[in-house]
């Protein structure tokens, strides 16, 4: 059962998974031929001067990606079963309403969480071949919270989607903009890694809050 | 699980509550905080404090702007020669112009420099070229099992000049890796001093390049100094190299090629929260150090030796009413930035006071009376008026946010 739930739910994302998988690449290219095309025309030496002392990014492409993905993935998974309340067809089958959701949930998140390592892993394998790790560390920790704001849209967006009074959509929708903020807001390179351990952990407890709004749901809060 | 999932987001509603409505609140009252720039006068021999489009001595006397150029012939000599004004000599000195600049300096200390993220690659200049211009190197080093030259084009490591260096370090006693390197890595400067390197064991080093052969040089301190920040200067005085700032034993400045140690007549200078500034001119150096509402001005002469001090304090943000109203409101605010540090992180600053207390109160009866008023049981709401109490507004404003429906026992009863 829980094999052709997850089936249900990989036909609900793959478009938008195999899109954001694409876009993925295409931006990733297009860093790495840009890096490639900078160092053979402005010069190595001063192109990693421009990262070291100016604070310039080559990766700022990546910034809003994965919120748009981690938002999209959680659309598609979740408008389809608040059009005529169909997730109520799920939860009457015969197994726990809650381990349901939480299987759906959990796949959903896997999926982000590995193309999300896919993509700083090729990022990571790119950047490898013109930079040395003093340059890369600091760069994957300036894009860390921008992954981790995605999984946490994610989260939240499920969560909004499935609240079933209008107004309470509308309050969430205010702490979610809010929160996911956070994860956005720009600093100098590296500056987030004080922060870093504190927003994982949050981050991996919201993996839990859809919880909250299916219940509500299931229960017919009106 | 479904209740701890409530309890989530009501904390996270509180985080984010106790991050921006500060934020718009400072964003709405805040006023400009006071930066008074203080100088010392070899004229009048007394400090000058300029402070807006104010400018008075410390007796609170009020000068013109006219006056206050005169006062500081130094600083403005070129509207004084402009004006004919400029006197020809202070203190039995001829004023020239070119010997005028070359004393001038200024240099500042905050304590963002201080908590900020630093690059770990640094190009290594050439500092003896023989060529007018300084050129940037194709190479970067870094420094931490050994002392490494990367070339940038190839991004690899250039293994003969690393073992050269790392040589030459290591011969000097130094123990990797280092602590804080800091040099000025551009070409816009007169000369090239290399870097003043911190080994491990907190040892200061200066190690730059000279004609592709390293030059390292231990600088020998009479005490064992805790440096937390060095900033090198390119004074065009050559009178020392850099500034280095230690946690509590002061600040000192390395001195140029005899690598003597001056220690700053400051005392109970903190780097963490202190800012210091530096005017220097023929004459004299003037030193502020500045703390959130007050400041310490020293004066010293050529040698070091303080000829004037002034300190001078006014009512700190929280003594103000926009500071008093926000600690009357929010018990405590989250900060993702703050003005002493370029990292991000989650800084907590609770209100100083308890007049918050009130407004916890108020916020902890409105969500009693709103409970009572749905018919939900007191006890299943323990947690909820707890969060209120402790947190406030944000509080209640969170646990409004995420309704606790969990505990209807008993139907509304419609007053």
């Amino acid at each position: 059962m829980f094999k052709s739930i997850i089936y249900k739910e990989w036909i609900k994302i793959r478009l938008i998974v195999l899109i954001s998988l694409g876009l993925s690449l295409l931006a990733l290219i297009n860093i790495f031929l840009k890096v490639r095309h900078d160092i053979l025309f402005v010069d190595a030496a001063n192109y990693w001067y421009s990262f070291l002392f100016r604070g310039s990014t080559y990766f700022g492409i990546l910034k809003y990606l994965p919120f748009a993905i981690g938002l999209a993935v959680a659309i598609a998974q979740y408008i389809p079963e608040t059009v005529n309340k169909r997730i109520k067809l799920t939860f009457h089958l015969p197994v726990s309403e809650n381990g349901i959701l939480i299987r759906m949930h959990a796949f959903g998140a896997a999926v982000l969480v590995t193309l999300f390592l896919v993509v700083m892993g090729l990022f990571t394998a790119g950047s490898a071949i013109f930079f040395p790790s003093n340059i890369i560390n600091p760069s994957l920790v300036t894009m860390t919270p921008w992954f981790l704001g995605g999984m946490a849209t994610y989260f939240l967006v499920a969560l909004i989607l499935l609240e079933p009074v209008w107004i309470y959509r509308g309050l969430y929708a205010v702490v979610a903009a809010g929160f996911v903020t956070l994860f956005y807001t720009s600093a100098s390179i590296g500056a987030f890694r004080p922060v870093l351990p504190a927003l994982i952990l949050i981050t991996v407890l919201l993996s839990f809050v859809v919880l909250f709004s299916g219940y509500r749901f299931r229960k017919g809060e009106m | 699980m479904i209740k701890i999932s409530r309890y989530i987001l009501v904390l996270t509603a509180v985080l984010v509550a106790s991050i921006a409505l500060p934020a718009f609140y400072w964003t709405v009252f805040e006023k400009v905080p006071r930066s008074p720039q203080i100088y010392y006068s070899c004229v009048t021999g007394d400090f000058i404090i300029a402070d807006g489009n104010k400018r008075t001595d410390p007796s609170g006397k009020e000068f013109t702007l006219d006056e206050y150029e005169r006062a500081l012939p130094l600083l403005y000599f070129r509207q004084l020669m402009a004006d004919g004004e400029m006197p020809d000599s202070i203190h039995g000195i001829k004023l020239e112009a070119p010997s005028i600049s070359r004393a001038s300096s200024f240099y500042r200390y905050t304590p963002r420099k201080l908590k900020t993220p630093v690059p770990t690659l640094y190009p290594m200049l050439e500092s003896q070229s023989g060529k007018v211009n300084l050129a940037m190197p194709d190479d970067y080093f870094r420094i931490e099992k050994r002392m490494e030259f990367i070339v940038a084009k190839t991004n690899r490591i250039n293994e003969e000049k690393s073992a050269l260096f790392t040589d030459a370090l290591i011969e000097e006693g130094f123990v990797f890796p280092a602590k804080i390197i800091a040099g000025i890595p551009t070409t816009r400067k007169s000369v090239d001093e290399g870097y003043f390197v911190t080994d491990s064991g907190g040892s200061l080093f200066h190690v730059k390049m000279i004609k592709g052969e390293p030059y390292v040089v231990r600088i020998e301190t009479e005490e064992k100094l805790d440096i937390v920040y060095i900033e090198a200067v390119d004074l065009r005085s050559r009178e020392f190299y850099c500034y280095v700032f230690t946690k509590n034993q002061g600040i000192f400045v390395v001195m140029d090629e005899v690598y003597d140690l001056q220690r700053l007549p400051v005392d109970g200078f903190n780097p963490e929260i202190h800012t210091f500034r530096i005017n220097a001119d023929l004459f004299n150096k003037c030193i502020t150090v500045l703390g959130e509402n007050w400041y310490q001005a020293i004066a010293v002469d050529d040698m070091y030796k303080v000829v004037g001090t002034h300190y001078e304090e006014w009512s700190g943000l929280y003594e103000r009413a926009e500071g008093k109203a926000f600690a009357s409101i929010f018990p405590f605010e989250i900060r993702m930035k703050d003005d002493n540090s370029a990292f991000i992180r989650f800084f907590f600053r609770p209100s100083p006071g308890y007049r918050w207390i009130i407004v916890n109160l108020v916020a902890l009866i409105i969500a009693f009376i709103m409970i009572r008023r749905r018919g939900w049981a007191i006890g299943a709401n323990i947690a909820d008026l707890l969060i209120v109490g402790i947190t406030g507004i944000y509080g209640l404003a969170a646990t409004q946010f995420f309704p606790n429906k969990f505990t209807v026992n008993k139907q509304p009863n419609n007053k």
